[in-house]
């Protein structure tokens, strides 16, 4: 390996100018290696990566498409041994498909995700909006709250959250119970799915909005000043300057964030499992939690694995819709 | 697992430089409505900041003066003995061990075989790169929620559950495509001439790479550790999950499952809570710092 340096080096270095541009099996020409490489060297560095990511995740994959066409058969009183999974076909798509709690379970999911995604980016906008508009000194307090609510992490988040709603002593209840004719002492959020709802989503969106409304800003830094300067002098106000320069430009950075918010918010999980004490009622399941009860609480990993895998497709399809918006904006550039 | 999270950390512009001078052609009509909205901001900042605040405030406060129907929204008469309930409540330092083990053993595992993997991808051109990328791209995408069940039963089946390590491997997998990513940007972004200088000068590559690549992109380490750091310590769906007894928890499922006991003592989960985000918080402000330095700005210059 030493000298097949020492040779690239003598060469790039001595008489670069004189070097024909290397041809490749095609005919076509390769741009020069800097140095000449140890063929096998990058997929010794990648291989320890790829082994750990095909073993722990792309075999699991496989056996999840397995675990939604069969059925697993449980060891009983008269076989201490399980039988062997029974292939059943399409029968778990079928027994889920048919399953009402599934639809309600997906509309909350649809229901809650829509809310919070479109909540989320109009709040971080107005945010990163309203930063772009303030003193620097007045930036620098709201950049510094954003920051420290970013840090937090969720799990606390959800205990502080379940603390400032908390029925007895919250201080939610307290300062709503000081408006006049008011009482709302020992106040229940989570009695009506609809206010539990309402914690719910106001916890996902004070963990989400620091980082989109950072982030949009870190945009709006980005548009160019003369854009918005002849804008002005054309006669634009302000509305007219954000609907017709600051949105346009920032319309990637806006297309990104909206999809991540909708994975996030689509998979929401820990939020509403920590909030509602491991054991969500049923008007709080979203798909992940109706999945995870089914396998783990249940011992159903058929039928787990089946809404596991539909959730995916799901996704896939978000995922692949946003794509293709994101090629199309790409072409029109 | 805390995949979802794991592009946003890094993001961490806070851009605190006003880049928006306020326009000359409209600025005697700002300046007039700029204390309007230096009000709104700080009065966002407080509302946001507020439930930070109140764990703080209700973590030193007495029993008495958190289990009131009219608690009071300043502090008065300082206290240790939530915290001192929460260190000795059961488990919690076990589960702060746990904690530093996984955290621990998942960052230098992460770091070292993202690290050659990042190495690969920025310095070498190879049949199947393209593959590569899109591997560790597509298991980024994939949630943890909805991979879990094969995950439960595949490391199940080699006894890998209620275990430490079982939950170290998955970390460092489902933090792996994050960490090769975004240390290929820190790799790439050191210049090439910089090697070949070195090389030029009688170096071999290993020295090239102790005494060039890796103290060039040691920033990108350290904030790519510490972004780790932050994902592992924060996540609680998987360990929730694959792990049953108490002792083999981290203080993300500790926090959670305090909360069910026999009621709950907020005075103690709130002290609990803060202990357990004091970490977080001190290397969250550090990674944004470290991440938006860079270190070789003007090495290939002069």
């Amino acid at each position: 390996m030493q000298s097949e340096v020492d040779s690239s080096i003598s060469v790039t270095a001595s008489r670069p100018s004189t070097l024909r541009p290397r041809r490749g099996d095609d005919g076509r020409v390769v741009p020069p290696r800097r140095h000449k490489q140890h063929p096998r060297l990058p997929y010794l560095l990648v291989l320890p990566a790829m082994l750990a990511v095909i073993a722990y995740m792309a075999y699991p994959l496989y056996r999840m498409v397995i675990l939604t066409t069969h059925k697993t058969q449980l060891a009983g009183r008269f076989a201490p041994v399980p039988p062997p999974p029974k292939f059943v076909g399409w029968q778990n798509f079928k027994t889920v498909l048919t399953d009402g709690t599934f639809w309600q379970v997906v509309l909350n999911t649809v229901v809650f995700t829509v809310t919070a995604v479109a909540l989320s980016m109009l709040i971080s906008l107005a945010v990163a909006l309203l930063m772009r508009r303030v003193s620097g000194w007045a930036r620098i307090v709201l950049t510094i709250s954003l920051v420290f609510v970013w840090a937090v992490p969720t799990i606390v988040a959800t205990q502080v959250f379940a603390w400032l709603f908390d029925s007895d002593f919250g201080i939610v209840n307290a300062l709503i119970d000081k408006l006049p004719g008011v009482y709302f002492q020992n106040h229940s959020w989570f009695s009506t799915s609809l206010q539990g709802w309402f914690v719910i989503t106001a916890l996902v969106l004070w963990g989400a909005i620091p980082f989109l409304a950072l982030t949009l800003y870190a945009g709006l830094t980005q548009v160019p000043l003369e854009l918005v300067e002849a804008a002005t002098i054309d006669g634009a106000n302000s509305w007219h300057v954000l609907r017709s320069v600051l949105l346009p430009v920032l319309r990637p950075l806006l297309i990104i964030a909206t999809t991540l918010s909708a994975i996030w918010d689509f998979n929401v999980f820990n939020q509403i499992f920590a909030l509602r004490n491991t054991q969500p009622e049923k008007s709080y399941w979203t798909i992940g939690i109706y999945a995870y009860e089914k396998a783990f609480v249940q011992s159903d990993y058929n039928t787990g694995a089946t809404i596991s895998l539909l959730t995916m497709v799901l996704l896939l399809g978000v995922m692949v819709f946003y794509v293709r918006q994101m090629i199309t904006i790409g072409e029109a550039d | 697992m805390a995949v979802d999270s794991l592009a946003t950390r890094t993001v961490a512009t806070s851009d605190d430089t006003s880049r928006t001078r306020p326009l000359r052609a409209v600025g005697r009509r700002r300046r007039r409505t700029t204390w309007v909205w230096n009000t709104i901001a700080v009065v966002l900042a407080i509302v946001l900041f507020f439930p930070v605040y109140w764990m703080i405030v209700t973590a030193f406060r007495p029993a008495s003066q958190i289990l009131t129907f009219h608690p009071n929204l300043i502090p008065l008469h300082a206290t240790f003995s939530n915290f001192d309930s929460a260190i000795h409540a059961p488990n919690f330092l076990d589960d702060l061990r746990n904690s530093l083990i996984i955290t621990g053993v998942t960052v230098v595992g992460g770091i070292f075989v993202g690290f050659l993997g990042a190495l690969a991808l920025a310095r070498f051109v190879f049949a199947g790169r393209r593959a590569v990328i899109l591997i560790l791209l597509g298991v980024q995408m994939v949630p943890a929620v909805a991979i879990i069940i094969p995950i439960y039963l595949q490391l199940q089946t080699w006894h890998q559950t209620n275990q430490l390590s079982g939950v170290i491997l998955s970390y460092i997998v489902l933090l792996l495509p994050f960490t090769t990513w975004m240390l290929r940007g820190f790799i790439a972004n050191v210049p090439r001439e910089l090697d070949e200088a070195a090389l030029v000068d009688g170096c071999s590559r290993w020295q090239t790479f102790t005494k060039i690549l890796l103290p060039l992109t040691l920033p990108g380490l350290v904030a790519a550790a510490i972004y780790g750091f932050i994902q592992s310590w924060n996540e609680f769906f998987l360990i929730n999950i694959l792990n049953n007894s108490p002792d083999k928890q981290n203080l993300m499922v500790w926090l959670v499952s305090n909360q069910t006991a026999h009621g709950t003592f907020w005075g103690p989960l709130m002290a609990g809570a803060t202990l357990s985000s004091v970490p977080v918080v001190i290397f969250f402000l550090i990674i944004q710092k470290n991440v938006t330095m860079g270190l070789t700005a003007g090495a290939v210059k002069g």
